[in-house]
Protein backbone atom coordinates (compact mmCIF):
# COMPACT_ATOMS: atom_id res chain seq x y z
CA UNK A 1 0.00 0.00 0.00
CA UNK A 2 1.30 3.44 -0.91
CA UNK A 3 1.12 6.58 1.22
CA UNK A 4 -2.17 8.42 0.72
CA UNK A 5 -0.58 11.79 1.12
CA UNK A 6 2.44 11.73 -1.19
CA UNK A 7 1.73 8.57 -3.18
CA UNK A 8 5.49 8.05 -3.53
CA UNK A 9 6.52 5.95 -0.53
CA UNK A 10 5.13 2.79 1.05
CA UNK A 11 2.60 3.47 3.81
CA UNK A 12 4.15 2.37 7.08
CA UNK A 13 2.03 4.25 9.60
CA UNK A 14 -1.66 3.52 9.97
CA UNK A 15 -3.47 6.20 11.90
CA UNK A 16 -6.98 5.83 13.25
CA UNK A 17 -8.72 9.14 13.61
CA UNK A 18 -12.11 9.95 15.11
CA UNK A 19 -13.43 13.31 14.01
CA UNK A 20 -16.94 14.34 15.10
CA UNK A 21 -17.74 10.72 15.81
CA UNK A 22 -16.68 9.50 12.36
CA UNK A 23 -13.73 7.16 12.44
CA UNK A 24 -11.36 6.82 9.56
CA UNK A 25 -7.99 5.28 8.80
CA UNK A 26 -5.08 7.11 7.21
CA UNK A 27 -2.19 5.19 5.67
CA UNK A 28 0.95 7.27 5.56
CA UNK A 29 4.66 6.86 4.97
CA UNK A 30 7.00 7.70 7.83
CA UNK A 31 7.87 11.02 6.25
CA UNK A 32 4.26 12.18 5.93
CA UNK A 33 3.28 10.74 9.32
CA UNK A 34 5.92 12.83 11.08
CA UNK A 35 5.27 15.91 8.95
CA UNK A 36 1.55 15.72 9.80
CA UNK A 37 2.25 15.22 13.46
CA UNK A 38 0.81 11.72 13.68
CA UNK A 39 3.97 10.01 14.77
CA UNK A 40 5.34 11.17 18.09
CA UNK A 41 9.02 10.83 18.79
CA UNK A 42 9.82 8.18 21.35
CA UNK A 43 12.89 8.47 23.51
CA UNK A 44 14.31 5.45 21.75
CA UNK A 45 13.65 7.06 18.40
CA UNK A 46 10.80 6.61 16.02
CA UNK A 47 12.88 4.13 14.06
CA UNK A 48 12.97 1.63 16.90
CA UNK A 49 9.26 1.87 17.32
CA UNK A 50 8.46 1.51 13.64
CA UNK A 51 11.13 -0.95 12.62
CA UNK A 52 9.97 -3.39 15.25
CA UNK A 53 6.50 -3.30 13.72
CA UNK A 54 7.23 -2.87 10.05
CA UNK A 55 10.54 -4.62 9.70
CA UNK A 56 12.82 -3.20 7.06
CA UNK A 57 10.11 -1.69 4.87
CA UNK A 58 11.66 1.65 5.81
CA UNK A 59 14.77 0.68 3.90
CA UNK A 60 12.72 0.99 0.70
CA UNK A 61 12.20 4.67 1.41
CA UNK A 62 13.73 6.70 -1.44
CA UNK A 63 16.14 9.29 -0.10
CA UNK A 64 18.46 9.99 -3.03
CA UNK A 65 16.89 13.26 -4.19
CA UNK A 66 15.83 14.52 -0.79
CA UNK A 67 17.04 17.85 0.55
CA UNK A 68 20.02 17.50 2.89
CA UNK A 69 21.12 19.64 5.82
CA UNK A 70 24.15 21.70 4.75
CA UNK A 71 25.92 21.20 8.04
CA UNK A 72 25.51 17.49 8.78
CA UNK A 73 24.02 15.95 5.64
CA UNK A 74 20.90 14.58 7.32
CA UNK A 75 17.64 14.36 5.35
CA UNK A 76 14.17 14.78 6.82
CA UNK A 77 13.70 11.01 6.47
CA UNK A 78 16.83 10.46 8.56
CA UNK A 79 15.34 12.61 11.29
CA UNK A 80 11.88 11.06 11.07
CA UNK A 81 13.28 7.55 11.20
CA UNK A 82 15.76 8.04 14.02
CA UNK A 83 13.70 10.54 15.99
CA UNK A 84 16.87 12.60 16.25
CA UNK A 85 18.15 15.72 14.54
CA UNK A 86 21.61 15.55 12.96
CA UNK A 87 22.76 18.97 14.12
CA UNK A 88 21.36 22.26 15.33
CA UNK A 89 21.05 23.55 11.72
CA UNK A 90 18.62 20.68 10.95
CA UNK A 91 16.00 22.56 12.94
CA UNK A 92 16.37 25.61 10.68
CA UNK A 93 16.35 23.40 7.59
CA UNK A 94 13.45 21.13 8.53
CA UNK A 95 11.76 23.10 11.33
CA UNK A 96 8.47 23.75 9.50
CA UNK A 97 8.03 20.03 8.80
CA UNK A 98 8.57 19.21 12.48
CA UNK A 99 6.14 21.72 13.93
CA UNK A 100 3.11 19.40 14.06
CA UNK A 101 5.08 16.74 15.89
CA UNK A 102 6.48 19.31 18.32
CA UNK A 103 2.97 20.59 18.96
CA UNK A 104 1.83 17.07 19.86
CA UNK A 105 4.90 16.37 21.93
CA UNK A 106 5.06 19.55 24.00
CA UNK A 107 1.66 21.18 23.46
CA UNK A 108 3.48 24.38 22.46
CA UNK A 109 6.03 25.41 19.83
CA UNK A 110 7.49 28.63 21.22
CA UNK A 111 10.34 28.63 23.72
CA UNK A 112 9.87 30.35 27.06
CA UNK A 113 12.68 30.65 29.60
CA UNK A 114 16.44 31.10 29.67
CA UNK A 115 18.29 32.42 26.63
CA UNK A 116 22.06 32.19 26.21
CA UNK A 117 24.36 35.21 26.17
CA UNK A 118 25.07 34.62 22.51
CA UNK A 119 21.42 35.35 21.60
CA UNK A 120 20.61 38.77 20.11
CA UNK A 121 19.88 41.70 22.41
CA UNK A 122 16.29 41.68 21.24
CA UNK A 123 15.76 38.03 22.19
CA UNK A 124 17.44 38.55 25.54
CA UNK A 125 15.32 41.63 26.27
CA UNK A 126 12.12 39.75 25.42
CA UNK A 127 13.12 36.90 27.72
CA UNK A 128 13.95 39.38 30.48
CA UNK A 129 10.54 41.04 30.12
CA UNK A 130 8.72 37.69 30.14
CA UNK A 131 10.61 36.69 33.27
CA UNK A 132 9.55 39.91 35.04
CA UNK A 133 5.94 39.30 34.03
CA UNK A 134 6.08 35.74 35.42
CA UNK A 135 7.51 37.05 38.68
CA UNK A 136 4.79 39.69 38.84
CA UNK A 137 2.06 37.10 38.39
CA UNK A 138 3.64 35.04 41.15
CA UNK A 139 3.94 38.05 43.48
CA UNK A 140 0.28 38.94 42.92
CA UNK A 141 -0.83 35.37 43.61
CA UNK A 142 1.15 35.24 46.84
CA UNK A 143 -0.07 38.74 47.79
CA UNK A 144 3.40 40.27 47.97
CA UNK A 145 2.20 43.72 46.96
CA UNK A 146 5.39 45.68 47.60
CA UNK A 147 7.35 43.29 45.45
CA UNK A 148 4.62 43.46 42.78
CA UNK A 149 4.79 47.26 42.69
CA UNK A 150 8.56 47.14 42.20
CA UNK A 151 8.18 44.58 39.43
CA UNK A 152 5.58 46.76 37.66
CA UNK A 153 8.10 49.63 37.61
CA UNK A 154 10.77 47.33 36.23
CA UNK A 155 8.37 46.09 33.54
CA UNK A 156 7.55 49.68 32.53
CA UNK A 157 11.24 50.46 32.23
CA UNK A 158 11.91 47.31 30.22
CA UNK A 159 9.00 48.01 27.87
CA UNK A 160 10.14 51.61 27.38
CA UNK A 161 13.62 50.34 26.51
CA UNK A 162 12.09 48.09 23.89
CA UNK A 163 10.09 50.94 22.33
CA UNK A 164 13.24 52.97 21.77
CA UNK A 165 14.61 50.35 19.44
CA UNK B 1 35.05 13.17 50.68
CA UNK B 2 31.48 12.07 51.31
CA UNK B 3 29.21 11.54 48.33
CA UNK B 4 25.92 13.28 47.50
CA UNK B 5 23.91 10.25 48.64
CA UNK B 6 25.29 10.37 52.18
CA UNK B 7 23.04 13.21 53.33
CA UNK B 8 19.34 14.18 53.25
CA UNK B 9 18.18 10.83 51.83
CA UNK B 10 15.99 9.69 54.72
CA UNK B 11 12.72 11.35 53.66
CA UNK B 12 10.08 10.36 51.13
CA UNK B 13 12.02 12.40 48.56
CA UNK B 14 15.30 10.52 48.45
CA UNK B 15 17.03 12.76 45.93
CA UNK B 16 16.67 15.52 43.35
CA UNK B 17 18.27 15.52 39.92
CA UNK B 18 18.56 18.33 37.39
CA UNK B 19 19.74 17.74 33.85
CA UNK B 20 20.39 20.38 31.22
CA UNK B 21 20.97 19.36 27.59
CA UNK B 22 23.21 21.71 25.59
CA UNK B 23 25.01 21.61 22.24
CA UNK B 24 27.53 23.66 20.35
CA UNK B 25 26.19 25.46 17.31
CA UNK B 26 27.32 24.41 13.85
CA UNK B 27 28.77 21.00 14.78
CA UNK B 28 26.86 17.74 14.15
CA UNK B 29 25.22 16.21 17.22
CA UNK B 30 27.04 13.21 18.80
CA UNK B 31 25.03 10.75 16.68
CA UNK B 32 26.47 12.19 13.44
CA UNK B 33 29.91 13.30 14.60
CA UNK B 34 33.20 11.85 13.46
CA UNK B 35 35.98 11.14 15.88
CA UNK B 36 38.06 14.23 15.19
CA UNK B 37 35.01 16.45 15.65
CA UNK B 38 34.32 14.65 18.92
CA UNK B 39 37.86 15.23 20.16
CA UNK B 40 37.69 18.91 19.23
CA UNK B 41 34.29 19.46 20.87
CA UNK B 42 35.40 17.66 24.06
CA UNK B 43 38.47 19.86 24.26
CA UNK B 44 36.50 23.08 23.79
CA UNK B 45 34.04 22.20 26.53
CA UNK B 46 36.69 20.99 28.96
CA UNK B 47 38.72 24.18 28.39
CA UNK B 48 35.65 26.31 28.92
CA UNK B 49 34.83 24.73 32.27
CA UNK B 50 38.24 23.90 33.67
CA UNK B 51 39.97 27.12 32.58
CA UNK B 52 36.94 29.37 33.00
CA UNK B 53 36.64 32.23 35.44
CA UNK B 54 34.68 30.13 37.93
CA UNK B 55 36.04 28.79 41.21
CA UNK B 56 34.12 25.63 40.42
CA UNK B 57 36.95 23.99 38.48
CA UNK B 58 39.05 23.22 41.55
CA UNK B 59 36.45 20.67 42.68
CA UNK B 60 36.16 19.06 39.26
CA UNK B 61 38.14 16.36 37.49
CA UNK B 62 37.98 15.04 33.94
CA UNK B 63 37.44 11.30 33.53
CA UNK B 64 38.60 9.68 30.34
CA UNK B 65 35.76 7.22 29.71
CA UNK B 66 37.86 5.06 27.30
CA UNK B 67 40.28 4.28 30.06
CA UNK B 68 37.89 2.96 32.71
CA UNK B 69 36.70 -0.65 33.04
CA UNK B 70 33.16 -1.95 32.43
CA UNK B 71 32.72 -2.48 36.17
CA UNK B 72 33.78 1.10 36.90
CA UNK B 73 31.37 2.43 34.27
CA UNK B 74 28.47 0.32 35.57
CA UNK B 75 29.24 1.37 39.13
CA UNK B 76 28.90 4.98 37.95
CA UNK B 77 25.44 4.12 36.61
CA UNK B 78 24.60 2.60 39.98
CA UNK B 79 25.72 5.82 41.68
CA UNK B 80 23.42 7.68 39.23
CA UNK B 81 26.22 9.87 37.87
CA UNK B 82 26.05 8.67 34.25
CA UNK B 83 23.35 7.16 32.04
CA UNK B 84 23.38 3.49 30.97
CA UNK B 85 23.84 4.64 27.35
CA UNK B 86 26.95 6.62 28.31
CA UNK B 87 28.36 3.59 30.12
CA UNK B 88 27.78 1.38 27.07
CA UNK B 89 29.47 3.61 24.52
CA UNK B 90 32.57 5.15 26.06
CA UNK B 91 34.69 5.66 22.97
CA UNK B 92 36.28 9.11 23.06
CA UNK B 93 33.75 10.19 25.67
CA UNK B 94 34.63 12.40 28.62
CA UNK B 95 33.03 12.99 31.98
CA UNK B 96 33.58 16.03 34.19
CA UNK B 97 32.89 15.03 37.76
CA UNK B 98 32.92 16.84 41.10
CA UNK B 99 34.60 15.29 44.16
CA UNK B 100 31.30 14.54 45.92
CA UNK B 101 29.90 13.36 42.54
CA UNK B 102 26.94 15.73 42.84
CA UNK B 103 27.96 17.41 39.57
CA UNK B 104 28.54 15.26 36.52
CA UNK B 105 28.86 16.60 33.01
CA UNK B 106 28.66 13.99 30.26
CA UNK B 107 30.36 14.97 27.01
CA UNK B 108 29.12 13.16 23.91
CA UNK B 109 26.10 11.39 25.35
CA UNK B 110 22.99 12.14 23.29
CA UNK B 111 23.97 15.82 23.28
CA UNK B 112 27.41 17.46 23.28
CA UNK B 113 26.86 18.49 26.89
CA UNK B 114 24.64 16.99 29.56
CA UNK B 115 24.97 18.91 32.83
CA UNK B 116 23.67 16.92 35.76
CA UNK B 117 23.37 17.95 39.39
CA UNK B 118 22.24 15.51 42.09
CA UNK B 119 21.47 16.13 45.74
CA UNK B 120 19.83 14.23 48.57
CA UNK B 121 16.30 15.32 49.52
CA UNK B 122 13.98 17.77 47.78
CA UNK B 123 16.24 20.55 46.44
CA UNK B 124 14.87 21.46 43.03
CA UNK B 125 15.80 25.15 42.99
CA UNK B 126 19.17 24.68 44.71
CA UNK B 127 20.28 22.02 42.24
CA UNK B 128 18.91 23.97 39.27
CA UNK B 129 20.91 27.01 40.35
CA UNK B 130 24.15 25.00 40.25
CA UNK B 131 23.37 23.58 36.80
CA UNK B 132 22.29 27.00 35.58
CA UNK B 133 25.59 28.56 36.68
CA UNK B 134 27.58 25.90 34.85
CA UNK B 135 25.50 26.53 31.73
CA UNK B 136 26.10 30.29 32.01
CA UNK B 137 29.82 29.67 32.44
CA UNK B 138 29.86 27.54 29.26
CA UNK B 139 27.98 30.17 27.28
CA UNK B 140 30.62 32.78 28.15
CA UNK B 141 33.17 31.11 25.91
CA UNK B 142 31.15 28.81 23.62
CA UNK B 143 28.36 29.41 21.12
CA UNK B 144 25.51 27.28 22.39
CA UNK B 145 22.97 26.05 19.81
CA UNK B 146 19.85 28.13 20.37
CA UNK B 147 16.86 29.25 18.35
CA UNK B 148 14.48 32.04 19.29
CA UNK B 149 11.46 29.88 18.48
CA UNK B 150 12.63 26.44 19.60
CA UNK B 151 14.95 27.41 22.46
CA UNK B 152 18.01 25.28 23.19
CA UNK B 153 18.52 22.88 20.28
CA UNK B 154 18.97 19.25 21.23
CA UNK B 155 19.49 16.02 19.33
CA UNK B 156 16.14 14.63 20.44
CA UNK B 157 13.18 16.97 19.84
CA UNK B 158 11.69 15.89 23.19
CA UNK B 159 14.30 18.08 24.92
CA UNK B 160 13.88 21.25 22.84
CA UNK B 161 13.17 24.49 24.65
CA UNK B 162 14.77 24.63 28.06
CA UNK B 163 16.57 21.28 27.69
CA UNK B 164 15.70 20.84 31.35
CA UNK B 165 14.77 17.50 32.83
CA UNK B 166 14.15 17.79 36.56
CA UNK B 167 13.34 14.73 38.60
CA UNK B 168 12.82 13.60 42.14
CA UNK B 169 13.30 10.06 43.40
CA UNK B 170 10.46 9.15 45.73
CA UNK B 171 10.13 6.31 48.20
CA UNK B 172 6.44 5.34 47.98
CA UNK B 173 5.89 1.97 49.69
CA UNK B 174 2.36 2.85 50.91
CA UNK B 175 1.04 4.17 47.58
CA UNK B 176 2.62 1.17 45.88
CA UNK B 177 0.97 -1.37 48.17
CA UNK B 178 -2.50 0.16 47.72
CA UNK B 179 -2.03 0.30 43.95
CA UNK B 180 -2.71 4.05 43.97
CA UNK B 181 0.60 4.63 42.24
CA UNK B 182 -0.75 3.56 38.85
CA UNK B 183 -3.68 6.00 39.09
CA UNK B 184 -1.23 8.73 40.02
CA UNK B 185 0.90 7.83 37.01
CA UNK B 186 -2.11 8.43 34.75
CA UNK B 187 -2.96 11.68 36.50
CA UNK B 188 0.52 13.21 36.31
CA UNK B 189 0.89 12.27 32.64
CA UNK B 190 -2.01 14.62 31.87
CA UNK B 191 -0.12 17.58 33.30
CA UNK B 192 3.18 17.05 31.52
CA UNK B 193 4.93 14.92 34.14
CA UNK B 194 5.88 11.28 34.18
CA UNK B 195 6.40 8.78 36.97
CA UNK B 196 8.27 5.52 36.53
CA UNK B 197 9.60 2.79 38.75
CA UNK B 198 13.34 2.70 39.37
CA UNK B 199 15.37 -0.48 39.64
CA UNK B 200 12.71 -2.52 37.90
CA UNK B 201 11.26 -3.45 34.55
CA UNK B 202 8.22 -1.65 33.22
CA UNK B 203 6.35 0.27 35.86
CA UNK B 204 7.46 -1.91 38.78
CA UNK B 205 10.10 -1.03 41.31
CA UNK B 206 12.24 -3.20 43.55
CA UNK B 207 12.53 -0.91 46.55
CA UNK B 208 9.32 1.12 46.06
CA UNK B 209 11.44 3.86 44.49
CA UNK B 210 9.86 5.99 41.79
CA UNK B 211 11.12 8.81 39.66
CA UNK B 212 8.84 11.77 39.00
CA UNK B 213 10.01 14.14 36.25
CA UNK B 214 8.86 16.79 33.80
CA UNK B 215 8.18 15.68 30.22
CA UNK B 216 7.50 18.99 28.52
CA UNK B 217 10.41 21.34 27.85
CA UNK B 218 9.12 23.62 25.10
CA UNK B 219 6.88 26.56 25.96
CA UNK B 220 7.35 26.31 29.71
CA UNK B 221 9.99 28.27 31.63
CA UNK B 222 12.50 26.58 33.92
CA UNK B 223 10.86 28.20 36.92
CA UNK B 224 7.34 27.07 35.99
CA UNK B 225 8.55 23.53 35.29
CA UNK B 226 10.25 23.37 38.68
CA UNK B 227 7.25 24.92 40.45
CA UNK B 228 4.94 22.32 38.88
CA UNK B 229 7.19 19.45 39.79
CA UNK B 230 7.56 20.74 43.33
CA UNK B 231 3.85 21.15 43.88
CA UNK B 232 3.05 17.64 42.59
CA UNK B 233 5.90 16.25 44.71
CA UNK B 234 4.43 17.91 47.81
CA UNK B 235 1.06 16.33 47.02
CA UNK B 236 2.65 12.92 46.59
CA UNK B 237 4.42 13.26 49.93
CA UNK B 238 1.14 14.08 51.61
CA UNK B 239 -0.70 11.17 49.95
CA UNK B 240 2.06 8.77 50.95
CA UNK B 241 1.99 9.99 54.56
CA UNK B 242 -1.80 9.78 54.83
CA UNK B 243 -1.86 6.29 53.29
CA UNK B 244 0.92 5.14 55.60
CA UNK B 245 -0.99 6.37 58.69
CA UNK B 246 -3.93 4.16 57.79
CA UNK B 247 -1.81 1.02 57.85
CA UNK B 248 -2.21 -1.49 60.67
CA UNK B 249 0.52 -0.50 63.12
CA UNK B 250 1.43 -3.93 64.40
CA UNK B 251 1.77 -5.56 60.99
CA UNK B 252 3.85 -2.64 59.75
CA UNK B 253 6.16 -2.99 62.75
CA UNK B 254 6.29 -6.72 62.20
CA UNK B 255 7.48 -6.41 58.62
CA UNK B 256 10.04 -3.71 59.53
CA UNK B 257 11.49 -5.81 62.36
CA UNK B 258 11.55 -8.99 60.25
CA UNK B 259 13.54 -7.19 57.57
CA UNK B 260 15.79 -5.72 60.24
CA UNK B 261 16.36 -9.19 61.65
CA UNK B 262 17.36 -10.58 58.29
CA UNK B 263 19.75 -7.72 57.47
CA UNK B 264 21.32 -8.04 60.93
CA UNK B 265 21.86 -11.78 60.62
CA UNK B 266 22.02 -12.95 57.02
CA UNK B 267 25.21 -14.59 55.78
CA UNK B 268 24.23 -14.41 52.11
CA UNK B 269 22.37 -11.44 50.68
CA UNK B 270 21.48 -11.09 47.01
CA UNK B 271 20.97 -7.61 45.64
CA UNK B 272 17.25 -8.21 44.93
CA UNK B 273 16.69 -9.30 48.52
CA UNK B 274 18.70 -6.40 49.81
CA UNK B 275 16.53 -3.90 47.88
CA UNK B 276 13.35 -5.33 49.35
CA UNK B 277 14.58 -5.22 52.97
CA UNK B 278 16.25 -1.82 52.66
CA UNK B 279 12.89 -0.39 51.62
CA UNK B 280 11.36 -1.75 54.85
CA UNK B 281 14.27 -0.43 56.93
CA UNK B 282 13.84 2.98 55.35
CA UNK B 283 10.15 3.08 56.42
CA UNK B 284 11.14 1.85 59.87
CA UNK B 285 13.71 4.62 60.29
CA UNK B 286 11.40 7.36 59.04
CA UNK B 287 8.54 6.27 61.34
CA UNK B 288 10.86 5.92 64.33
CA UNK B 289 10.24 2.15 64.62
CA UNK B 290 13.97 1.43 64.49
CA UNK B 291 16.99 3.63 65.03
CA UNK B 292 20.27 3.51 63.13
CA UNK B 293 23.41 5.49 63.94
CA UNK B 294 22.77 7.56 60.79
CA UNK B 295 19.39 7.83 59.06
CA UNK B 296 21.11 7.99 55.65
CA UNK B 297 22.45 4.45 56.02
CA UNK B 298 19.64 2.66 54.10
CA UNK B 299 20.14 4.59 50.84
CA UNK B 300 23.92 4.78 51.24
CA UNK B 301 24.19 1.00 51.61
CA UNK B 302 21.63 0.36 48.91
CA UNK B 303 23.81 2.27 46.44
CA UNK B 304 27.13 0.98 47.72
CA UNK B 305 26.12 -2.69 47.60
CA UNK B 306 24.71 -2.71 44.04
CA UNK B 307 26.25 -5.50 41.91
CA UNK B 308 28.88 -3.47 40.02
CA UNK B 309 29.80 -1.48 43.13
CA UNK B 310 30.48 -4.79 44.92
CA UNK B 311 32.33 -6.27 41.95
CA UNK B 312 34.56 -3.20 41.96
CA UNK B 313 35.14 -3.34 45.71
CA UNK B 314 36.00 -7.05 45.68
CA UNK B 315 37.67 -6.95 42.29
CA UNK B 316 35.69 -10.08 41.47
CA UNK B 317 32.81 -11.08 39.20
CA UNK B 318 31.79 -13.91 41.50
CA UNK B 319 28.15 -13.41 42.57
CA UNK B 320 28.27 -15.55 45.72
CA UNK B 321 31.38 -13.74 46.92
CA UNK B 322 29.41 -10.50 46.48
CA UNK B 323 26.44 -11.90 48.42
CA UNK B 324 28.71 -12.86 51.33
CA UNK B 325 30.35 -9.44 51.42
CA UNK B 326 27.00 -7.63 51.05
CA UNK B 327 25.59 -9.58 54.03
CA UNK B 328 28.70 -8.71 56.06
CA UNK B 329 28.37 -4.98 55.32
CA UNK B 330 24.73 -4.99 56.43
CA UNK B 331 25.46 -7.00 59.60
CA UNK B 332 28.03 -4.37 60.60
CA UNK B 333 25.87 -1.34 59.78
CA UNK B 334 22.50 -2.51 61.10
CA UNK B 335 23.64 -2.82 64.70
ZN1 LIG C 1 3.99 10.00 2.19
ZN1 LIG D 1 21.94 19.04 10.26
Amino acid sequence: MMCEQCGKNPATTHVHTVINGVSAQKNLCTYCAVASGYAGFQSGGLMNMLSSVFGDSLAAHPTSNEKRCNCCGATFSDIAESGKAGCSDCYREFGPQLMNSLQRMHGKTKHVGKVPQSASGEVRAAAYLQNLKDELAQAVTSEEFEKAAKLRDQIKLAEAGENHE
Amino acid sequence: MSKWYESNTSGIVVSTRIRLARNLAGVPFPGRMNDSQRTEVNKKIIDSIMNGSSALSKDLKVVDMDSISDAEALAMVERHIISPAFARNRKNRRLILSLDESISIMLGEEDHIRIQVLKGGLQLFETYEIANNIDTLLSESLTIAFDEQLGYLTECPTNLGTGLRASVMLHLPALESTGEISQLADAVSKIGLTIRGMYGEGSGSKASLYQLSNQVTLGISEKSALDNLKSITMQMIEREQVTCKNFDKISLEDSVFRSFGILKNARLLSSDEMMQYVSQIKIGVSLGIIKLKDENIPIKLMIETQPAMMALKLNSQDASERDIERAKIFREQMS
